[in-house]
C-alpha cells in the first residue's frame, strides 16, 4: 500500500504517518503540509531508501495542489490511497483564511477529490471530518448517529460551515465505483500534554473562554492515537462509507476545558449572543471561541457501532489526567488496562 | 370469534374517539394489577390476520434463510479487535450483599442508612476511571449529594408506597410505562427513587424527559447528571441496546397539563416507545403513580400566555400564582406506585412490525389500557 497524507506537517497528520510508518501492509508514504517538515520527522526521512518522504505543498491554492498531483514525482510514486486531513482551525484570534473565494480548508478539500478523482492510481480516499456537522437536540448530553442529521441552518459560524462543507464534498463521491471514499467524524481530539484538536471552542493557545452559563455539555473525546488507529483501519478495509469514530470518555466542557488549561469563563446567554455579534464584527473568533450557540448549549457523544462492525475499530486509549514528572497534574492517553 | 369477544373488541376499537371517563371497560371485572392484556382480550380481526402472516414469514424464515450477500474478508476486519475499554457496561451494578460499606463516613453517609449506602455504592460503580460520567453525563457523585433530598421526599414528604417490584426485570433491557402528572415532574423522581431502594442489585432508572427540559438552565445539567435522558429516538435505541431499564411517560406533555377534573385519567398515547421497545425487544412494565395528580391541582390552563411565553403550561393552581413561586411546590400527598407483569409483545411481534403503524398504535393503546387498570385499582 503506497499512501498519501496531507497536512502531515499538523498534529493529526503526524500521528498519522508515524502510526503507519509502522505498519507491515504500507510500503511507502508520501507526506506533504504547507510547512517544512517536522521535526519529529528527522529519524524517519534520514536515508534516502526510507518509507518516508515530506515535501511542502500548498494544496489550497489550485496551482500548486495540480502541479503537485501531475508532477513525474507524483505519477512514479504509484499512490493508492489518500489520507486527507483537513486543516484542523485558524489561530485563535486569526481570521479564518480564504483561498479561491472559500474558506481554505474547503478549496483544499475540493481540489484534492477532485484531483483524487482524476488520477487513476488512487483507489482511496479516506479524509477526516468533524463531528460538530451534527444538529444538536437539546439535551445536556445525546447519542448521535451517522443517520443524524447535518446543521445545514446558514447562521452556524464559519469554522462549523467550513467542516459542514467538507463534509457534503465527501458524501457526495461516498458512492462513487472507481474511488472508495471513506469519511471519519472525528468529536475533541485530544493528545498528551493538554493538546486540543478539532473542538471549535476549545482549539487555539490556552487562555480565556466563554460558556453559556447554566449549561454544561458534554463532550465526547477521542485520543489522537486511536484517531490514527482508526485510519489505519479505513486503509485497510474495503468499505466506504461515513463512520463516526469515538473513544471511551465523554465529559463535561468545563472540565475538559479546566484539563486543558483554558479557563472557561459562563456568561449569560445575552452577553454570549452580544459577544459572538461583537466577534464577527471585529473579524475575530476569539471573543466567543468562534461556536455558534447550541454547541455552547448542548453537548452529544457519537454512536460508533458502525465503525466497530465495518472497519473493526474499538477505541483502546484512554483519556485522563496523571502526574508528570514536575508534580503537575496534566492531560494523557494511555492504553486502555481495562478489559 | 364469540360474540361476546367480538363486542369486547368492538368496544375496544370505539374506544379511542371515546372520551377517557370510558376507557375503562365497566363490565370488566378481572384484576386489573399484573395482568397481561392478551390473556383474555380477543385481538381484532385485522390483528389476527396479521398475526397469521407474521407466523408464516417466520416460518418461512425458520426453513429456508433469505440468502445473504457475504463482503469478503478485508485485512481490516480480520484484525482481532483491542479488548473493550469499559463501554457499554453502564447497566450492570454489583447486588447490595457483595457490597462492603467502608469505615470512614462523609456528611451524606450519616445521614443516610446501610442499606442507602449499599445502593449509592452499587450505583457508583456504573461509571468508573479518571472521567466519571457515562455518555449521558451521568454522575455518581452528582446523584450521590441529591440522594439525600430525593430519599427525604420519597420516605417523608411523599410517603411512598409501592408494590409489584417483582414485575421489574432484574437485568437487561425494559420500560417503564407510567401515568404523567403534577406541574413538577415529581412523579418521575419518585418512581426512579423506588426502584433504586427497592431492587436488588439496584438498578438505575433513566428517566426519559421531554426536548423542553433540555433547554432549561441548570435544570438539564442536573437532570443528565442524575441519569435521565432527553427522548430522542438514537439515545432510547441506545439505552436499550446497552440493557438498561428506562421510565417514560407516553402521555407526554398532555399528562401534566390536563386538568383537575380530569386526574388520573389517561391521556392519549405516544407510540415511540412501543417502536422501540419492539426493536429491542424489550418488555414493557405498566407503571401506575396515584398522588402525582393530587400533589399540584390544576385548575385552569391559561393556553395563550403558555404559547406566548413558549412554556407548555401556564397553570392556576389553588396556590399559584397566588403565593409565587412557592405555590409550585407539591403538597404532601401520599403516593402509591404499583408495576404490573411485563407485557412481552416482542415474544409475538417482530422488529420489523415496529414500521406498522396499525400494530404500534394498537399496542400503545394496550399498554394504555393497562396502565389505567392498575391506577384505577390502587384509587379503589
Amino acid at each position: 500500500m503506497r499512501i498519501l497524507i496531507t497536512h502531515a506537517d499538523e498534529p493529526l497528520g503526524r500521528r498519522i504517518a508515524k502510526t503507519l510508518y509502522h505498519d507491515e501492509a504500507v510500503e511507502a508514504i508520501f507526506a506533504v503540509g504547507a510547512g517544512p517538515p517536522p521535526r519529529s520527522f528527522d529519524r524517519y526521512l534520514g536515508s534516502d531508501e526510507s518509507r518516508l518522504q515530506y515535501a511542502r505543498v500548498d494544496l489550497a491554492r489550485h496551482r500548486s495542489a495540480r502541479d503537485f498531483f501531475h508532477s513525474e514525482r507524483f505519477a512514479k510514486a504509484e499512490i493508492e490511497s489518500v489520507i486527507h486531513v483537513p486543516r484542523h482551525g485558524a489561530a485563535a484570534g486569526a481570521a479564518a483564511p480564504i483561498a479561491a473565494g472559500l474558506p481554505e480548508r474547503t478549496a483544499e478539500t475540493r481540489l484534492v477529490l477532485q484531483n483524487c478523482l482524476e488520477t487513476p492510481s488512487i483507489r482511496n480516499l479516506i479524509a477526516l471530518g468533524s463531528a460538530f456537522v451534527y444538529r444538536l437536540p437539546p439535551g445536556n448530553a445525546n447519542r448521535l448517529s451517522e443517520e443524524s442529521e447535518l446543521d445545514l441552518d446558514p447562521d452556524v459560524p464559519g469554522e462549523i460551515r467550513s467542516w459542514i462543507d467538507c463534509d457534503m464534498i465527501f458524501h457526495g463521491e461516498v458512492h462513487n465505483d472507481r474511488l472508495r471514499v471513506v469519511l471519519l467524524r472525528l468529536p475533541t481530539v485530544v493528545a498528551e500534554g493538554g493538546y486540543v484538536y478539532l473542538n471549535p471552542l476549545l482549539e487555539g493557545r490556552p487562555g480565556l473562554r466563554f460558556r453559556a452559563l447554566g449549561f454544561d455539555p458534554i463532550c465526547a473525546l477521542v485520543s489522537d492515537k486511536d484517531v490514527a488507529r482508526a485510519v489505519q483501519a479505513a486503509a485497510h478495509s474495503r468499505r466506504p462509507g461515513i463512520y463516526n469514530i469515538s473513544g471511551c470518555e465523554a465529559v463535561p466542557l468545563s472540565v475538559l476545558s479546566r484539563w486543558t488549561g483554558r479557563a472557561a469563563l459562563p456568561l449569560p446567554g445575552l452577553l454570549l449572543g452580544l459577544s459572538g455579534r461583537l466577534s464577527r464584527l471585529v473579524g475575530t473568533q476569539s471573543l466567543a471561541g468562534g461556536v455558534s450557540l447550541p454547541q455552547l448549549l448542548y453537548g452529544f457523544t457519537l454512536e460508533t457501532s458502525r465503525a466497530e462492525h465495518e472497519l473493526g475499530f474499538r477505541p483502546s486509549y484512554q483519556i485522563g489526567l496523571a502526574r508528570a514528572g514536575d508534580g503537575a497534574l496534566r492531560l494523557e492517553t494511555a492504553p486502555s488496562s481495562i478489559g | 370469534m364469540t360474540g361476546g369477544a367480538r363486542s369486547k373488541v368492538l368496544a375496544f376499537r370505539e374506544r379511542d374517539e371515546l372520551s377517557n371517563a370510558e376507557l375503562v371497560d365497566p363490565t370488566d371485572d378481572s384484576p386489573a394489577l399484573g395482568r397481561d392484556p392478551f390473556e383474555d382480550l380477543a385481538l381484532p380481526e385485522p390483528f389476527e390476520e396479521h398475526l397469521e402472516l407474521f407466523e408464516q414469514r417466520r416460518a418461512f424464515r425458520r426453513e429456508a434463510p433469505a440468502p445473504r450477500w457475504v463482503e469478503p474478508p478485508t485485512p481490516g476486519a480480520q484484525r482481532p479487535l483491542p479488548p473493550r475499554a469499559r463501554t457499554r457496561r453502564w447497566a450492570a451494578t454489583p447486588p447490595l450483599g457483595e457490597i462492603d460499606l467502608p469505615e470512614t463516613r462523609d456528611l451524606v453517609d450519616r445521614m443516610l442508612g446501610d442499606h442507602e449506602r449499599r445502593v449509592l455504592l452499587s450505583l457508583s460503580q456504573l461509571v468508573e476511571g479518571d472521567a466519571p460520567y457515562d455518555h449521558y453525563g451521568f454522575s455518581p457523585e452528582v446523584l450521590k449529594l441529591a440522594f439525600p433530598l430525593f430519599y427525604a421526599l420519597h420516605r417523608f414528604y411523599f410517603r411512598v408506597a409501592s408494590q409489584g417490584h417483582e414485575n421489574i426485570p432484574t437485568e437487561g433491557p425494559a420500560i417503564l410505562c407510567a401515568n404523567h402528572g403534577g406541574l413538577l415532574p415529581f412523579d418521575g423522581a419518585m418512581g426512579v427513587m423506588d426502584v433504586m431502594l427497592k431492587t436488588d442489585p439496584p438498578r438505575l432508572t433513566r428517566s426519559i424527559v421531554d426536548k423542553w427540559a433540555g433547554t432549561l438552565p441548570w435544570v438539564n445539567v442536573f437532570f443528565s447528571r442524575v441519569g435521565q435522558v432527553i427522548g430522542t429516538r438514537e439515545n432510547v435505541a441506545d439505552l436499550l441496546a446497552d440493557g438498561q431499564l428506562l421510565l417514560c411517560f407516553p402521555e407526554g406533555m398532555d399528562g401534566i397539563r390536563k386538568p383537575y377534573t380530569q386526574r388520573y385519567k389517561l391521556q392519549n398515547f405516544r407510540v415511540g416507545f412501543v417502536e422501540q421497545a419492539l426493536r429491542a425487544r424489550a418488555p414493557i412494565v405498566p407503571m401506575a403513580v396515584v398522588g402525582s395528580d393530587d400533589q399540584a391541582p390544576l385548575l385552569y390552563d391559561i393556553k395563550p400566555l403558555a404559547r406566548r411565553l413558549g412554556l407548555p403550561v401556564a397553570p392556576i393552581t389553588p396556590t399559584f400564582p397566588w403565593l409565587g413561586p412557592l405555590g409550585l411546590l407539591p403538597y404532601p400527598v401520599r403516593y402509591r406506585i404499583a408495576y404490573g407483569k411485563a407485557l412481552h409483545f416482542h415474544a409475538r411481534f417482530g422488529p420489523d412490525d415496529a414500521e406498522d403503524g396499525r400494530v404500534v398504535r394498537y399496542l400503545a393503546n394496550q399498554v394504555r389500557r393497562s396502565v389505567q387498570h392498575l391506577v384505577d385499582e390502587l384509587r379503589a
